[in-house]
């Protein structure tokens, strides 16, 4: 689960980075340059998804993990 | 009322009296403002930079560095001996040991920030005019916030396996507004604009450095309770 | 409220968030309009501020709680400064990684010093110190005193720190004089805004409470294993 996170981190770093560099080329090789602020927002809105649903499974794991000691 | 300040006074006296004898920390932290200073004037293009635009932070920062060192090790000395059992387990309140730290920290800091200002005024050729006395309050209040917060986490952090180490983390953030005002008010006084100018500032200063003072003597004692 | 009823509530209070968060983005792609200025990029703006604004809810409820604590010394409130921090630390964290990819479609850079970044920058920082001091510690009872004295100096201290922000920036304002909103939103904008800050609000409240749950029950297994080899 750790490596999975860590891969999509990485990916959206990756992601990030990418559209940066894509503003950097010159227009007219590049059509897709009024891209990027789509981009922008759609890395916004899945960081907000991936801090959220994280908190919410790390929460859930330490959940479970508590009742199995509490069970025994 | 009168007890209770002769028991601060005692522990300032002891403090001042133990560092007038050693002369420890005082020299260290003087030594430390000549070098920055120096390391800090071959980190700069004169050519390209005046000094006196960015006297007045390299002033402030070095002042914190500098009460980073001395301050953090206020508790250091006497969790070394067991001292700081001694003190705590006398009859003075806990907030009279803590006025009394915040009280010999800022004889000291204030003395090594003066150092500094002269230094750095002698290396950078920064000139004040008619507003010493404005700068040294300005000084005076800032220093005295940041040793009333310094002091309070410096006992937080004794108590820390990472130590001293965690006191910049610690306080970095805090210590915004008294780099602000003072940093503010002293580049204005730098660039000899007259005291009332920088009214503002000092007042921010002051009643940071009222609630920082405050706010440590209530919870210094639940930072070296048992 | 026993455990069983907190984590109850904190169940429906985040699932209702979590469905609200759907309904939010759901919103923000396909009813609401786009700014005339900044475009498309702007939408950001819609999960950026409720972050910002569940943050400093967050933080001031683990700063009372920090404070009661030392007061009533009830170990009850040392876990809801806890997990109120930890939720902070998330939604302090949101809102700076959509800060700057906000600001660099608006303002041209990543990073200017605008006073309510830097602010949430630094109260990410008092939190970072929280965790510190509470995990750094050897004896956690100590641990637990020192971190809430963290949490209650930050609290005290934030006011002044925004202050000296926003004092700084008239003084020092940046070249780009794009404005993040405009001064008075159309009322689509201002709903979404609206119902999206109703939306992060719950689902902080929801997780709190479960985090909340979890170290009630955490506090209990340690007991029990305490009694077990006692």
């Amino acid at each position: 689960m750790r490596k999975v996170r860590i891969f999509a981190l990485s990916l959206f770093m990756l992601l990030v980075a990418a559209t940066d560099l894509a503003g950097q080329l010159p227009s007219n090789q590049l059509p897709t340059q009024s891209l990027k602020p789509y981009w922008h927002v759609f890395i916004a809105y899945a960081i907000v998804i991936v801090m959220v649903l994280g908190w919410v499974v790390s929460i859930a794991r330490r959940l479970t993990r508590v009742e199995a000691q509490l069970g025994e | 009322m009168i007890e209770y300040l002769g028991q601060v006074r005692a522990i300032v006296w002891k403090d001042l009296l133990l560092e007038a004898r050693t002369r420890e920390r005082v020299v260290a932290m003087g030594a430390f403002a000549v070098l920055t200073g120096v390391l800090f004037n071959y980190s700069i293009d004169r050519t390209v930079v005046r000094p006196q635009d960015i006297g007045a932070g390299l002033i402030w920062m070095t002042i914190v560095f500098g009460g980073l060192l001395g301050v953090g090790r206020t508790f250091h000395l006497e969790a070394q001996d067991g001292a700081l059992q001694g003190v705590l387990m006398s009859p003075a309140p806990k907030d009279a040991v803590f006025l009394a730290k915040v009280l010999s920290n800022f004889v000291l800091l204030y003395i090594v920030s003066l150092m500094i200002v002269a230094v750095f005024m002698l290396f950078f050729g920064l000139e004040l005019g008619s507003s010493a006395a404005s700068l040294g309050l300005v000084l005076a209040l800032g220093v005295l916030g940041f040793v009333a917060l310094a002091t309070l986490f410096a006992a937080v952090s004794a108590g820390t396996r990472m130590g001293e180490t965690l006191l910049p983390i610690l306080i970095f953030p805090l210590l915004i507004p008294m780099i602000v005002y003072g940093a503010g008010a002293t580049s204005r006084l730098l660039a000899g604009r007259p005291g009332t100018e920088v009214a503002d500032n000092i007042r921010m200063l002051a009643a940071f450095a009222l609630t920082a003072v405050a706010a440590g003597a209530v919870l210094f004692r639940f930072v070296v309770e048992d | 409220m026993s455990v069983k009823g907190i984590r109850l509530t904190g169940t429906a209070l985040a699932v209702l968030g979590l469905l609200g968060l759907v309904l939010v983005y759901w919103l923000s792609f396909f009813w609401v309009s786009t700014e005339v200025s900044q475009g498309i990029a702007q939408r950001i703006f819609y999960v950026h501020v409720p972050a910002a604004w569940t943050s400093f809810l967050a933080f001031g409820i683990a700063a009372f709680t920090s404070g009661m604590y030392l007061w009533l010394r009830d170990e009850r409130l040392d876990r809801a400064a806890l997990a109120a921090a930890e939720g902070g630390m998330v939604f302090a964290t949101i809102m700076l990684t959509t800060g700057p990819l906000w600001g660099k479609i608006a303002w041209g850079t990543y990073w200017e010093w605008d006073p309510r970044l830097t602010s949430t920058l630094l109260l990410w920082f008092i939190f970072l110190g929280y965790f510190m001091v509470r995990t750094g510690t050897e004896n956690p009872e100590k641990g637990k005193r020192f971190a809430a004295v963290v949490a209650i100096i930050g609290a005290l201290d934030i006011p002044f720190i925004h202050l000296s922000v926003v004092w700084f920036r008239t003084l020092h304002p940046d070249p780009v004089v794009l404005k993040p909103e405009q001064p008075t939103l159309p009322a689509d904008m201002l709903t979404l805004l609206l119902v999206s800050l109703a939306v992060f609000t719950m689902l902080f409240m929801g997780l709190f409470l479960l985090r909340y749950a979890l170290e009630n029950l955490r506090a209990e297994a340690q007991a029990r294993s305490r009694e077990a080899t006692a």
